[in-house]
């Protein structure tokens, strides 16, 4: 009973401890001071393990074909330089200030698979920086990244400049399907639409730039006017400022099918 | 550490007996006239009866929403001319001008500033 009574306290101390230590805003956030050793240590190996769980299951394609290889190439330069840098080029001056530091991909193409390359370029890692690509790449454009991926360690940085020269983008459009508001409410987090408004059903910032978008789907107008309906709100999404040219709301480039999915779901906020 | 609950109910408490409201209005009053001049009919209002209107945004918190209208930047000066004349700031806006007059604008900006 007595040890019992001990371990409570300790566990309330503890507790008290870790509030006070966020609450209090002990914690140091900010990027110019790297974590710990031990904390350094166990973040990686935390996000390693789920990228190795996550993609245990996805069937890799062949990665083989030059043409692929070359697609990947051209996304690469428009998409992953910037930060990730490339043999003998440097990641752009914003992103030498992010932490953790975007990996060197020649060492990722050694070390990880290409079922973890793909998952990680698609559904990218969350407080990390990287993005997910998904929103805005098809599977086989993301794949052809990895074939690229695959060949990176190859090259001199004097035959990466050369490859690089004489790359062209392909981009593929998204095949629209019915409406899925469940693809939707997903479409929102990867579109930055919780960064202005407050979204029911959607963990965010609710910071108030915009109006909340609760009972949206009964509302009557959506902006400048514009009669609340299906088709509107997908113009509206796509081109803001074509419907309002004074609207504070930007163009994110949506894609049709991204805005017909995003509509479906504000259409059942009421 | 020990000073900090003192003095955080020490500011709750100074809120009590405020005196300066936003532009000087009289939220009490602003509170009634948002119903006199028909915000309610097209807007959700906290505290103001009947307001379930869906027809604009909701004006919840709206002290703290960045924009009016999505257009114009919020201040409480700009929420009353808003109030007074929103087609000035987007000839699009479906919100017509109800002639409310500016000491009334300031009421209803006191009230809706007040409700964060």
């Amino acid at each position: 009973m007595r040890t019992l009574i001990v371990l409570l306290e300790i566990a309330i101390g503890a507790l008290v401890a870790g509030a006070a230590f966020i609450f209090m805003g002990l914690y140091d956030v900010s990027a110019t001071q790297q974590h710990l050793a031990p904390t350094f240590h166990l973040l990686q190996t935390g996000l390693r393990q789920s990228v190795k769980h996550h993609s245990s299951d996805i069937a890799v394609p062949p990665l083989d074909d030059p043409a692929l290889i070359a697609r990947g190439l051209a996304h690469f330069r428009s998409h992953c330089v910037q930060c990730h840098g490339a043999p003998g080029i440097a990641p752009q001056p914003f992103a030498l200030g992010l932490r953790p530091q975007p990996a060197n991909l020649v060492h990722s193409a050694r070390e990880w698979s290409p079922a973890e390359l793909f998952w990680t370029v698609k559904h990218g890692i969350k407080m990390t920086g990287m993005p997910a690509w998904r929103f805005r790449m098809m599977d086989d454009d993301i794949w052809s990244v990895v074939a690229f991926l695959r060949t990176l360690p190859t090259y001199t940085p004097e035959q990466y400049r050369t490859l690089e020269a004489r790359a062209h983008e392909h981009r593929h459009a998204p095949p629209a399907g019915a409406p899925d508001p469940e693809r939707g409410k997903l479409a929102l987090t990867q579109y930055a639409c919780t960064t202005c408004h407050a979204i029911p059903g959607v963990v965010g910032p609710d910071a108030p730039v915009g109006p909340p978008l609760e009972n949206i789907g009964t509302r009557e107008f959506i902006s400048g006017g514009l009669a609340n309906t299906p088709q509107n709100m997908v113009r509206w999404l796509r081109a803001p400022q074509a419907v309002n040219p004074l609207t504070a709301m930007p163009d994110l480039g949506v894609s049709e099918h991204d805005a017909a999915d995003i509509a479906a779901y504000l259409e059942t906020l009421k | 550490m020990k000073l900090v609950l003192p003095v955080v109910v020490l500011f709750a408490l100074s809120g009590c007996g405020e005196e300066h409201t936003t532009l000087g209005g009289d939220p009490e009053r602003g509170q009634l006239l948002l119903r006199q001049y028909g915000c309610s009919s097209c807007h959700h209002i906290p505290g103001v009866a009947g307001a379930r209107g869906n027809v604009g945004p909701p004006l919840a918190g709206v002290a703290r929403r960045a924009y009016l209208g999505g257009v114009l930047p919020n201040t409480p000066e700009n929420m009353a001319r808003w109030i007074r004349g929103p087609q000035r700031f987007d000839p699009r806006t479906p919100m017509p001008d109800m002639q409310v007059t500016e000491p009334h604008a300031r009421d209803m900006v006191a009230y809706l500033y007040r409700e964060r």
